[in-house]
């Protein structure tokens, strides 16, 4: 009726007395985030006694209250009608914390434990998050403190999420595998949830830290091998350093670096070169084998480019293992056989010529073939003979010595190493090869010389041209590596050591008056006539066992050389040089020499 | 009000179809759909928008949508940076979370509709929210459903704020 309208001085006061009963109450919707509430008010209400009435909807203290319309922000003095705030209209609502930058914590809260979402109670206490495998853990630990368990869940709402996605079983293992998995994937979600400020509470909180760890079974294994470790866990000065790290990747970084730093100067300490390298087997080898199973990880993902990048992080240590050997396999072959019986090499080779030639056979079509064609070895070479700076810092590099010393001490890691090389990966032969190949080329990576000689740009650069005219040979004259064929080992032999034969080879090759045409190019071939063939293991030989055998070749053909003589054929120098073209072998050397009599 | 602080508040709009959308639907769904609208809200600084993967952010016209094709002024706001931002990422756990995303019923521009709405009080031009009721009210549309049910849209961006820790 009309007296409610309110134009009359009378009635006005009237429905100031009457205000509740008039029609200026009001129906304002306020807003939040996560909810929406209808609240009566009076129309002329001040904005502070609206927000009285929010807090008591939405269980909230009025300070912690932002209400914003049209675009502004409702002070508390502000009456409603001043902001055009009318029946039916829409206000926002956002629920602050006390502190500035984490509004999620205590928002949270009272979102959810007002007309909050129900999903956050019970799966809070289900899903106990997972803790990261690198010691970082996220989440709410097993048993978060009491007051918090609708905020743990809430401020990870991922974990409602992730039970949403069916993750609702509470196996911990399966859980912290899917965190872990989805944490790779997007590693912004880890510096994101560093930030929460619920994980830093529970970060600065030593004892669920170290639970959190521990339960990790990797890290107990490592625990069991290794008391030092769970020292460093209970020490909670470090643990919260160590998340500050995990956090900030330059951070990490520079503290890497700075451990590297001291662990060379720590190198240069007596007896200190031994701990460190076992440190690097006691720990790191199973941290990083666990790390990797986790993820992955393989650390021979870079070892194509992996020239570039050589002394300045030495703490990705696995990035910088040995390069690949373009001679492996037949070099690993040839040492062991050179090596073990220098004087009687000949005879060792022709007699064993069937088993010995086999893998000579596959191998020097790898040599010829596949190991160099690997694009990734190919500029790996390259990049080599550029820079020659740039394998003096790997070589010098005391991780590098390290990860050397320990590899050729314990074949089985250099092995598993290898074998997680993507490049091998779907080459179950290579892998035998390297494998058989593996004791023997560490050693020779231990061989100083065969480190000078890497380090050499003029030598890389004959390795390199040695390579093309192989390559060049193949395509020229297939007939001539028949074996090439279907034996062409794809992708080559990335792993391993740069050429350790190599250099030796190159070493020899001055000493030993290079057996000109036919030595520069061996032949592989099963088939081939056995001349061949020992021509081809002899180089091979001198390539790989330069060091190992220092003999000359005189006084490996002694015998030889003395039935020559005693045939009559007095020109020792040419003897000589036959039987170094032929391998030692009598009658081969005898046809090259009455060949080349007439001259 | 004299707050002090007042930010503009623009919409940026994209057209997923890059003009396709006007060519083939009067012959697809037999009226013309000008095109397929993709919005962002540009404040602070910043372009916010939702999409699979969460509510995201980025420096405007960072996606790989480029520059939008149009852009609406939305007006002004008082809202301080960090109460928007504590107010996105209530909303990035709540009613924005990734899997929330629907192509047609909860999508990016849904997404912008409320916050141009938290922001300015305004509303942003009903071409784009009525899209996904424009499309499935053609025959063509309704079939598509299905199809459409289980794409999302996720320009590349940079930021998620999506429950896993404030930015």
């Amino acid at each position: 009726m009309a007296e409610n309208s309110g134009t009359d001085p009378a009635v006005e006061t009237n429905t100031e007395e009457n205000a509740a009963a008039s029609a200026t109450i009001i129906k304002v919707t306020v807003k939040t985030p996560k909810d929406k509430e209808e609240i009566a008010i009076a129309e002329d209400a001040s904005v502070a006694q609206f927000k009285e009435e929010i807090s008591k909807r939405f269980k909230a203290k009025q300070d912690q209250l932002v209400l914003i319309f049209a675009g502004k922000i409702l002070k508390d003095g502000d009456t409603l009608g001043q902001h055009g705030i009318k029946d039916g209209l829409t206000v926002h609502l956002v629920i602050k914390t006390a502190q500035k930058t984490s509004g999620a914590g205590s928002s949270q809260t009272s979102a959810s434990s007002g007309p909050g979402p129900s999903q956050g109670s019970p799966s809070g206490t289900d899903t106990p998050s997972p803790a990261g495998n690198l010691g970082t853990p996220q989440g709410s630990g097993p048993s978060p403190t009491p007051s918090q368990p609708a905020n743990i869940l809430a401020g990870f709402g991922d974990l409602s999420g992730l039970s949403n996605l069916g993750m609702g079983s509470a196996n911990f293992m399966e859980l912290q595998q899917q965190m872990q998995r989805q944490l790779m994937s997007n590693p912004e979600m880890l510096s994101q949830i560093m930030e929460n400020p619920l994980v830093q509470s529970m970060m600065s909180n030593p004892d669920l830290m170290r639970q959190m760890i521990m339960a990790n079974p990797q890290m107990q294994q490592l625990m069991e091998r290794n008391p030092e470790i769970s020292h460093m866990l209970n020490n909670p000065e470090l643990m919260r350093q160590t998340m500050e790290l995990a956090r900030n990747p330059a951070m990490m970084q520079e503290m890497m670096r700075n451990q590297d730093r001291a662990l060379s100067n720590l190198e240069s300490i007596p007896g200190g070169y031994n701990a460190l390298r076992r440190m690097y087997t006691d720990i790191q080898e199973p941290m990083f084998s666990a790390a990797r199973e986790q993820f992955g990880n393989n650390p021979f993902s870079a070892l194509g480019g992996n020239g570039e990048n050589p002394g300045t992080q030495p703490s990705r240590t696995e990035n910088r293992e040995p390069l690949p050997n373009p001679w492996g396999p037949p070099d690993g072959t040839a040492s062991t056989t050179s090596s073990g019986t220098p004087t009687t090499t000949s005879s060792t080779t022709s007699s064993t010529t069937p088993s010995v030639s086999n893998p000579l056979g596959i191998s020097s079509s790898n040599l010829g073939n596949g190991m160099f064609n690997s694009p990734g070895m190919q500029s790996l070479m390259q990049q080599i003979s550029e820079n020659p700076q740039l394998m003096q810092n790997m070589i010098s590099a005391p991780y590098m010595r390290t990860m050397m010393q320990s590899l050729a001490q314990n074949p089985d890691v250099a092995s598993q190493v290898l074998m997680n090389n993507p490049l091998f990966a779907g080459n179950p032969q290579l892998q035998e090869q390297m494998r058989q190949q593996l004791p023997v080329f560490l050693q020779q990576m231990q061989n100083p010389e065969a480190l000078s000689v890497m380090t050499n740009p003029r030598a890389m650069r004959a390795l390199m041209q040695i390579q093309e005219g192989l390559q060049t040979l193949q395509t020229e004259a297939p007939g001539l590596m028949p074996g090439l064929g279907p034996g062409g080992m794809p992708g080559g032999i990335p792993v391993g050591m740069p050429g350790a034969p190599l250099p030796t080879g190159v070493t020899v090759t001055p000493e030993n008056p290079p057996p000109s045409g036919q030595g520069s190019t061996p032949t592989p071939t099963a088939g081939a006539s056995p001349a061949q063939q020992q021509l081809m293991q002899q180089m091979l030989q001198m390539f790989a066992g330069g060091s190992a055998s220092t003999q000359t070749p005189e006084v490996r053909f002694q015998q030889q050389l003395e039935q020559l003589s005693a045939m009559g054929f007095i020109n020792r120098e040419a003897n000589l040089q036959a039987l170094i073209a032929t391998g030692g072998d009598i009658n081969a050397a005898i046809e090259r020499l009455l060949g080349s009599q007439p001259s | 009000m004299a707050n002090g602080s007042s930010y503009t508040v623009q919409l940026y709009v994209y057209d997923l179809s890059k003009g396709l959308a006007r060519q083939l639907s009067p012959m697809m769904l037999g009226k013309t759909v000008e095109g397929i609208w993709h919005t962002g809200i540009v404040a602070y600084g910043e372009e916010f928008f939702f999409g699979g993967g969460g509510v995201t952010s980025c420096y405007p016209g960072c996606t790989i949508l480029g520059m939008p094709d149009s852009t609406v002024d939305l007006g002004n706001t008082e809202v301080p940076r960090d109460l928007f931002q504590e107010y996105l990422s209530s909303l990035g756990e709540s009613t924005y979370r990734p899997e929330k995303y629907h192509l047609f019923e909860h999508n990016c521009n849904t997404f912008s509709a409320e916050v141009a709405q938290f922001l300015t009080g305004k509303k942003i031009p009903s071409y784009i929210t009525d899209l996904p009721s424009e499309v499935l009210s053609t025959p063509f549309g309704q079939a598509l459903r299905p199809l459409l049910d289980s794409i999302t849209v996720t320009p590349s961006g940079n930021n998620g704020m999506n429950g896993y820790g404030q930015r």
